[in-house]
């Protein structure tokens, strides 16, 4: 195999993820720390960025850039008590910019937080019980789950799943515990023994959701392995399992696409779920390509190996056969808003957060809102992987406080008013924070939505639940691949317009026109929708019409 | 002109002898010579073994940058070399009781504010203003040191030696008025007054002052016109603070590293056209100050101080408008309202009799080998609040709003202590906030000469991400090997204070090991505390990781001090 990456090298001499980074802490002169360890220190949960709105004005200012980290917390299947999203708002009130970010993945990312802060933080986590373990880097990173309870009585023992492969893919190091919490260095080396990364951990991110059918609000083929939940006559059967999923392309570079995971087999017992998922982790980390980044996430070994050939791998190394898929069908992604009630009786309320930024700004007190229920400590609370909220498992005797408290600070006009196109896109972080944006997302969908929402009351299609998502460069944060309307950044203020994705996520959009500016994005949403409404079969969604009619032929 | 004997002496004696002794020899010599021009006295000059007929003598010093204490220390030694016992004491020290019982006094005193006495010897300079007791058997002589770029040049030295002879006080040598250049006059001064202790008939003197030295001898207050070339706030946004960096263009300016400039700021128009409106003055009248023609605007504008006057000035405007004033600092423009004049001519009168306005000194944070031609400085927004209000400090406002291309006058204020030492000594440069200039200036000119001695430095503000005053070029001058250490201390950046003296502890063996090298210590910044806690935390260094009592890192730091290795630019 030809040379490997850098960053091979820089795990495997990183010391079990320990590299330089104490001595990054100490150097004063600096908010950054050696390049070496920004790599190290993604697999404790953060990044290294900077504020690039500030760089040209400090410069003049004699001023190095604004470096800070991004923090990302492991919550899998987005779960969160109220004591821990309280603490979590201490934290971000102290030491961050303030606003909490609710990610596609259904976790909380923390933004500007200074290199003097990192410990401090990350201290303030561990004493609410938080971590930021293995959510960025070479590693399987925060699990997913469909996150709503109302959708099964199983939804329980579904989740309980997110929590049980999350552990086990942990990595053993204790480095984590010893840079940020001061615990005393590990004497005996074979504690931190690793079977399953060893020293080289995997070639790339490793992403793994759960979805549980009708709903894919997980998108569960994006990942690198979906399972999906089997439930028969009101009992949990086990998993399909499908590897392969992938969004990430690169402008230019032809080599590399997105992918759906594709379905191959069927598992029962909890063992054999375990089992069948941790030997997939381990031949992607045998047979992944570690010389080219670009080309080393699963779905490209699948399709280097070939299906047939990376699944036999697999039994081989499980000892079993993986059953026939079971069938399944999804029939939605997006979420269920408002209040809804569970087979048990507990109440769920949904609500709406753009682009899951939760603040308090001049319009709308969320952030003060969401506090004002925790303190209630009558429910706790879920993250959505569309960046929206559920506030959870209240008692129906509870549910008029939660109630009250939604109603006296607007949460519920303001969930209620949005437009069904608002309530279901999704935009990624984009500028300022991210080093690999090339054009705004979160900071500007909002604007373009409500330039978009007159065509559609034009075209009487405000009702329509049309999916439509923004990335400010190809990596495919934003799942905009996976989007009836993709919107995929290219430069400052220019899109690829990508039609043709399904409204289930089973099926990829297709790039329609490129580069296209504010403008001409509206002049071509107009005519789509033109001709939408005047050639549409009944019931056919503007998903499936735009491939009919664009993109087949 | 002396014979090989003698100049071997001559050149063993000055080799071996250091900066001080130097500097005392010259003055001592000079003294000599100005003597026997004088003809003061006829008897030989003075030599240790001629007894005095003086052998008790009392030096107190108000001093608030150190001057007035060095001298009066370095009289006191030579003063025992002539057999005189010399008691040396601060005014802020002296016990005022001991005054009337005193026989032989001299007294070292420096001017601040505007005219004002060194805080330190307050006490003292009222003590002597309030009458109603005589010191009959006082013989005494004041040193005056003081600065000609401010309009009341030595003021608290001549009202010390005027109330001293009001109290009884018998001259035994003339009030001396000393410039920033203040050695040599200062050494003339006591070698007359040594002639005088030894000589028997210590006869009254007239209160004539030697004359304000000539201004050819003054190279460095010449004033340059020069160019703003940059003005930029080197704060980011989310700061308490505003830290302008002005970048000044004057062909042919000289100065050298450590020197500051002396800038003249104006009034603010809205303040000046208030003034005018409420005491209905015209603004085109031509008046007389200081013997020159101005119009009253201009007067109000440019020329003199009319923002918190000082109590002496409230008492002359109440004794002019006949009106009862607490003695407090006032602006002219609330005076004026509250206790309004009878009419112009009492306006008029007050106006001329204000302080002209005086220079604002900012140390210079360019070197002339990296920035030729050029004079840069850094200047904090100074904030103070009355009765709730915010205000700003009038020069350091004024410079906030600087245009680019504007035209800005300045002098070169000379600090002859605080040098580079040679280009292979090691230097520690503490300079938290704006006293980051001196340093920026130290190590530009090393940089840009090569010195291959070693630069530790440590600086300090309220917020890493914000305040970190010139980041990218200390950054440059730390990989480019130029700075050997970097500490920082940001105050709020976590939840206990840290501070510059808390680095310097942390690393305190180490910055011992620089001192024992033969290395410089250089401060610069805030006097209170910033100074304070730094002196404290070096002797404290000093004792821990030397071994040594408190009283020998005292001494441990005076000879640093007086090798010139220990120096301070603080304000
Ligand atoms: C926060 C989040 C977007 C959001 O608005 O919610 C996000 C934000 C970032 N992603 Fe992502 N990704 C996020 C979900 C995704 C997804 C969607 C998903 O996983 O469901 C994808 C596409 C699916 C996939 O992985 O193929 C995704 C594909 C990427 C990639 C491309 C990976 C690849 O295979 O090439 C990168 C770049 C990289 O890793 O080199 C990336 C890198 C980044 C970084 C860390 C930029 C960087 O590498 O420095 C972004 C941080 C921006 C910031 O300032 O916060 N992010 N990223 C999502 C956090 C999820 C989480 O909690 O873990
Ligand atoms: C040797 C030396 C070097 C210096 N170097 C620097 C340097 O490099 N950078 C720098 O920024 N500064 C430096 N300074 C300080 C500088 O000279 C000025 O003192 C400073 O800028 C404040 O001057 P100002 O005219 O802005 O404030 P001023 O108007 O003189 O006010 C100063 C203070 O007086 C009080 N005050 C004034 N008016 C009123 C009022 N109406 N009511 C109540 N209180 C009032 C307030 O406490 C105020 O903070 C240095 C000083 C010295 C002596
Ligand atoms: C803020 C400030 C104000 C001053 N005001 C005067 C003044 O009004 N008149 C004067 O003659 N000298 C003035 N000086 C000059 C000092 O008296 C001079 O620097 C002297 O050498 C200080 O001696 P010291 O270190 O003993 O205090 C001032 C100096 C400073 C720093
Ligand atoms: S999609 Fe691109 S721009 Fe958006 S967050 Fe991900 S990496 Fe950044």
């Amino acid at each position: 195999m030809s040379k490997l990456s850098a960053i091979e090298k820089i795990k495997v001499e990183s010391n079990a993820l320990r590299g330089t980074i104490r001595e990054s802490l100490q150097d004063e002169i600096t908010g950054a720390i050696r390049e070496d360890d920004q790599a190290v220190i993604k697999f404790h949960g953060m990044y290294q960025q900077d504020n690039r709105d500030r760089r040209e004005e400090r410069a003049e200012k004699k001023l190095d850039r604004l470096y800070s980290y991004m923090i990302r917390l492991r919550l899998p299947g987005g779960f969160i008590s109220a004591e821990k999203w309280l603490a979590a708002n201490d934290v971000a009130g102290e030491n961050s910019t303030g606003v909490i970010k609710i990610t596609t993945r259904q976790t909380i990312q923390l933004h500007g937080i200074i290199k003097a802060k990192i410990k401090p933080t990350i201290q303030a986590f561990n004493e609410a019980n938080l971590d930021s373990i293995a959510t960025c880097g070479d590693i399987n990173r925060n699990v997913t789950c469909s996150s709503h309870p109302n959708e099964s009585p199983l939804h329980a023992k579904v989740f309980a799943f997110a929590d049980k492969i999350s552990t086990m893919l942990m990595p053993k190091t204790k480095a984590y515990y010893e840079i940020w919490l001061d615990e005393e260095k590990v004497a005996d080396k074979k504690v931190e023994e690793d079977p399953l990364y060893q020293d080289r951990y995997m070639p790339r991110k490793f992403k793994i959701g759960i979805g549980i059918p009708p709903n894919n609000d997980v998108d569960v083929f994006t990942n690198d392995i979906g399972l999906i939940a089997i439930i028969e006559d009101n009992e949990l059967k086990g998993f399909n399992i499908a590897i392969g999923g992938g969004l990430s392309t690169t402008h230019g570079n032809h080599e590399t696409y997105a992918r759906l995971a594709t379905v191959i087999g069927f598992v029962d017992t909890e063992e054999k779920v375990l089992k069948a998922v941790y030997e997939i982790l381990t031949v992607q980390r045998d047979f992944g390509n570690r010389s080219d980044r670009k080309l080393a996430r699963l779905k490209y070994t699948v399709d280097r190996l070939g299906i047939d050939k990376y699944k036999e791998e697999v039994e081989q190394r499980t000892g079993f056969a993986l059953e026939p898929a079971r069938p399944y069908e999804f029939l939605r992604r997006v979420d269920n808003y408002g209040w809804e009630q569970n087979h048990e009786g507990r109440w769920y309320y949904t609500l709406f957060i753009e682009n899951g930024r939760v603040l308090d700004d001049e319009k709308l007190a969320m952030k003060t809102a969401l506090n004002e229920v925790a303190k209630t400590g009558k429910s706790s609370f879920m993250f959505t992987a569309n960046q929206n909220m559920i506030i959870s498992d209240v008692a129906a005797e509870d549910k008029e406080l939660i109630n009250d408290i939604l109603a006296k600070f607007n949460i519920l006009e303001h969930t209620a008013a949005a437009s069904a196109i608002r309530k279901n896109a999704i935009a990624c972080v984009a500028l300022p924070t991210c080093p690999l944006a090339l054009a705004e997302a979160q900071r500007y969908m909002p604007s373009l939505i409500s330039k978009i929402e007159p065509l559609l009351v034009k075209h009487q299609l405000e009702q329509e639940n049309i999916i439509m998502r923004m990335t400010g460069c190809p990596n495919g944060c934003g799942r905009p691949y996976a989007a009836e309307i993709g919107l995929v950044g290219t430069g400052p203020g220019r899109y690829n317009l990508h039609i043709g994705g399904d409204n289930e996520g089973e099926r990829l959009n297709t790039l329609f026109k490129e580069n296209l500016d504010e403008d001409s994005i509206l002049a071509e949403l107009d005519t789509l929708f033109t001709s939408f409404v005047s050639k549409r079969a009944t019931g056919e969604t503007f998903g499936d019409f735009t491939n009919r009619s664009y993109i087949q032929n | 002109m002396l014979g090989d004997s003698k100049f071997k002496v001559f050149l063993d004696l000055i080799n071996t002898a250091s900066k001080d002794e130097l500097i005392w020899m010259n003055g001592y010599l000079n003294g000599m010579v100005q003597a026997q021009v004088a003809k003061a006295a006829t008897v030989a000059a003075p030599v240790a073994t001629a007894a005095p007929a003086v052998n008790k003598i009392t030096i107190v010093y108000g001093t608030e940058t150190g001057n007035s204490k060095r001298l009066a220390t370095e009289f006191a030694t030579r003063a025992k070399q002539h057999q005189i016992h010399a008691k040396v004491v601060g005014m802020d020290q002296y016990r005022l009781t001991d005054l009337p019982k005193e026989e032989y006094l001299l007294a070292v005193i420096s001017t601040q504010g505007e005219g004002e006495p060194p805080i330190a010897a307050k006490k003292f300079y009222d003590h002597i203003h309030q009458n109603g007791f005589k010191l009959s058997k006082l013989k005494y002589s004041v040193l005056a040191l003081g600065d000609t770029s401010y309009p009341l040049y030595c003021k608290t030295g001549e009202d010390v030696d005027e109330q001293l002879k009001k109290l009884g006080g018998e001259r035994i040598a003339p009030l001396q008025k000393c410039d920033v250049e203040y050695e040599e006059d200062a050494n003339g001064w006591f070698q007359q007054v040594l002639q005088q202790l030894h000589s028997q008939q210590t006869g009254s003197v007239e209160a004539v002052t030697a004359a304000p030295v000539a201004p050819a001898k003054k190279a460095g207050k010449q004033k340059y016109a020069g160019k703003v070339l940059t003005a930029i706030n080197l704060n980011d946004h989310g700061s308490n603070k505003e830290t302008w960096h002005i970048e000044i263009e004057a062909d042919g300016v000289e100065y050298l590293c450590g020197d500051s400039i002396g800038i003249y700021p104006e009034n603010p128009t809205s303040e000046v056209e208030a003034v005018l409106a409420v005491s209905g003055a015209d603004a085109n009248k031509i008046v007389e100050f200081k013997k020159e023609q101005v119009t009253i605007y201009d007067l109000l504008k440019y020329k003199i101080n009319i923002i918190h006057l000082t109590e002496r000035l409230v008492k002359q405007y109440a004794d002019i408008v006949q009106q009862e004033i607490p003695a407090t600092k006032m602006n002219l423009l609330d005076l004026l309202k509250i206790y309004p004049v009878k009419d112009l001519s009492q306006f008029e009168e007050i106006i001329v009799k204000l302080n002209a306005m005086s220079p604002r000194l900012y140390t210079i944070a360019s070197s002339p080998a990296a920035h030729d031609g050029e004079v840069h400085i850094v200047v904090v927004k100074d904030q103070y609040h009355i009765n709730g209000e915010t205000k700003f400090g009038l020069c350091s406002d004024y410079l906030s709003y600087l245009e680019e291309g504007s035209t800005q006058n300045f002098f070169v204020q000379p600090n002859k202590r605080f040098r580079l030492p040679a280009a292979e000594k090691d230097v520690i440069m503490v300079g938290p906030g704006t006293g980051i200039a001196a340093f920026r200036s130290f190590l530009a000119e090393r940089d840009a000469t090569g010195a291959t001695g070693k630069n530790w430095l440590f600086f300090g503000e309220q917020q890493f991400a914000t305040d970190f005053l010139y980041q990218t070029e200390i950054q440059n001058w730390y990989e480019t090997g130029v700075l050997t250490k970097v500490n920082l201390a940001f105050s709020r950046d976590q939840k206990e204070k840290v501070y510059v003296q808390h680095k310097m502890e942390q690393h305190g063996a180490e910055l011992f090991q620089w001192l024992e090298g033969g290395g410089s210590f250089f401060v610069c910044g805030k006097k209170d505390p910033m100074s304070v806690d730094v002196e404290k935390t070096l002797l404290g260094i000093i004792a821990e990781h030397g071994n040594k009592t408190g009283e020998e890192a005292k001494l441990y730091l005076e000879q640093m001090e007086h090798a010139g290795r220990y120096e301070k630019d603080v304000y």
